[in-house]
């Protein structure tokens, strides 16, 4: 997943992941790439679409 | 390896950098007003309490437009304070896609639900205040990673602080971690959240507004915000949240895109500035059935512990974390902290929270449910009704009386 430089931290995707896959940091966003099933409802619901596939 | 470590508190043994374990009767993960709540009543009930959240300001930045009851506040025993209420409301204005407003204000109606818009950022600091003259410990900047059950009958949390990792054993954890909820998930709860219970949402501060009745919150209905609603949130002065929230599920556009429209084409924010913008999400659901588990208890957002027609959550939030808080103190005595004892704290809370919570969203159902042209006509009907009260029951009573599609969907219920 590419976090681009303007993501805000709000945690709804973290959230919505189905896996509980996203770590929100204050300023940080740590994927676990390796479970993820490419669901891509994390990127539908960034208010800012912030997250991109890689 | 870890070691026990006697510090008496989790700061002392970060300063002698000690790689620990330490002990807490009751660890509360996150200070947003649920957690902060929740942390007060357990340390007033008895228990030692730790409280930690990830950022480094608590209460910033805001995800939030701040609207609170007076009733709601009342009811958890807090006096407003001149310090966080910002404006003081007389109203509300509901409006519809082609501008037809129903105002239903002071003049006509006696407002039993008439509230406040807080100023969020120094609310929450407040709300956790308190919680800190209760006895509660608090450490900011530290972020819980992670959470296993213990050999004992307690739960290890992964907690990190700076460039510190230790962990905190507790008897009792409560989940107040906000929508992100992944406490709860931890402990093998359920909370993820679909998308379709989820607004996202984007709002700015702004100045320079041109507000018609600035004593009024404003809310927008209809394609200006696909699944959800927009408002204006006046802060005093020409000052307001103007947000919106929407669900992905029915557009293309993010929350963001649809707010730079609606400020673009709204006459009040013609001219108004931003100098905030806020963002996140809002889990609209209604209350989560699972909020319970052996050792672990989630509140607030954590729990969609949020209206789910208006989208509010800090006083429900905090009245579910008043409660968890109370029965948190309560096991420590009893020494229990089974499913079976906490289980206490899901069925009052279902009872004060969740089970109003079903209508309001039927309601949304309803509301998401009509056209543009449909949301006009009632407006337009709405014109010559005559308001006794202002609650949301009210209203919708008084919608059932205008549209017949509303009795329908709604009729049995309020
Ligand atoms: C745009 C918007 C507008 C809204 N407007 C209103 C409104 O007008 N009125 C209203 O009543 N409600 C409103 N809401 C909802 C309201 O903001 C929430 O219901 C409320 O903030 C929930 O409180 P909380 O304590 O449960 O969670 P939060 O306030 O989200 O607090 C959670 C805290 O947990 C911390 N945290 C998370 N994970 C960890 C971790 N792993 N370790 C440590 N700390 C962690 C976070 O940093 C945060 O401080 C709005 C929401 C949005 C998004």
């Amino acid at each position: 997943m590419i976090v681009n430089e303007w993501c805000m931290y709000c945690g709804e995707c973290a959230g919505v992941c189905p896996r509980c896959l996203i770590e929100v940091r204050e300023s940080k966003l740590i994927f676990d790439p390796e479970n993820c099933k490419d669901c891509q409802i994390c990127i539908q619901v960034c208010p800012v679409r912030a997250l991109e596939k890689e | 390896m870890y070691t026990s470590m006697p510090s008496k508190s989790i700061r002392e043994g970060i300063i002698k950098g000690d790689f620990m374990i330490i002990n807490t009767d009751v660890l509360v993960i996150g200070a947003g007003p649920a957690g902060s709540t929740a942390a007060k009543h357990a340390a007033l009930n008895g228990a030692k309490v730790t409280l930690i959240d990830k950022k480094s300001e608590i209460g910033a930045p805001k995800r939030c437009a701040e609207g609170v009851s007076k009733d709601g506040l009342a009811k958890l025993g807090i006096e407003p304070s001149s310090r966080w209420v910002a404006k003081e409301l007389s109203g509300v204005r509901l409006v519809s896609p082609n501008g037809t407003d129903v105002l239903l204000d002071d003049d006509k109606v006696k407002l039993p639900e008439s509230g406040y818009i807080l100023e969020r950022k120094v609310f929450d600091k407040h709300m956790a205040m308190d919680a800190a003259r209760a006895g509660v410990e608090i450490l900011v900047k530290t972020i819980a990673t992670g959470l296993k059950r213990g050999e004992e009958d307690q739960v290890l949390v992964d907690v990190e602080s700076m460039d510190e990792k230790f962990q905190i054993k507790a008897k009792i954890v409560i989940g107040a971690d906000g929508p992100e909820s992944r406490v709860g998930r931890w402990a093998g709860l359920k909370t993820s959240i679909k998308p379709k219970n989820m607004e996202s949402c984007a709002q700015f501060e702004m100045a320079n507004l041109d507000m018609p009745y600035p004593d009024c919150i404003d809310f927008y209905f209809g394609s200006v915000a696909p699944g959800g609603y927009a408002w204006i949130f006046p802060k005093g002065d020409d000052i307001a949240n103007v947000g919106l929230g929407i669900l992905t599920t029915k557009t293309d556009k993010t929350a963001y895109q649809h707010l730079l429209e609606f400020v673009k084409n709204n006459p009040a924010t013609k001219n108004a500035q931003p100098v905030e913008l806020n963002i996140g999400g809002d889990p609209v659901g209604g209350m989560l059935k699972d909020i319970v588990a052996d050792n672990v208890m989630i509140v607030g957002d954590a729990a969609s512990m949020v209206n789910p027609l208006t989208g509010g959550g800090i006083i429900s939030g905090m009245i579910g974390g008043m409660i968890a808080g109370k029965i948190a103190g309560a096991a420590i005595q009893d020494e229990d902290y089974s499913k079976k004892r906490l289980k206490e704290y899901k069925d009052k809370a279902q009872e004060e929270i969740g089970d109003s919570f079903k209508k309001y969203l039927k309601a949304k159902e309803y509301l998401l449910s009509l056209s543009d042209k449909e949301l006009d006509s009632i407006a337009d009907a709405f014109q010559d009704a005559e308001f006794e009260s202002i609650n949301t029951s009210e209203l919708i009573k008084l919608l059932i009386k205008v549209s017949p599609k509303a009795l329908l969907k709604l009729g049995k219920l309020f």
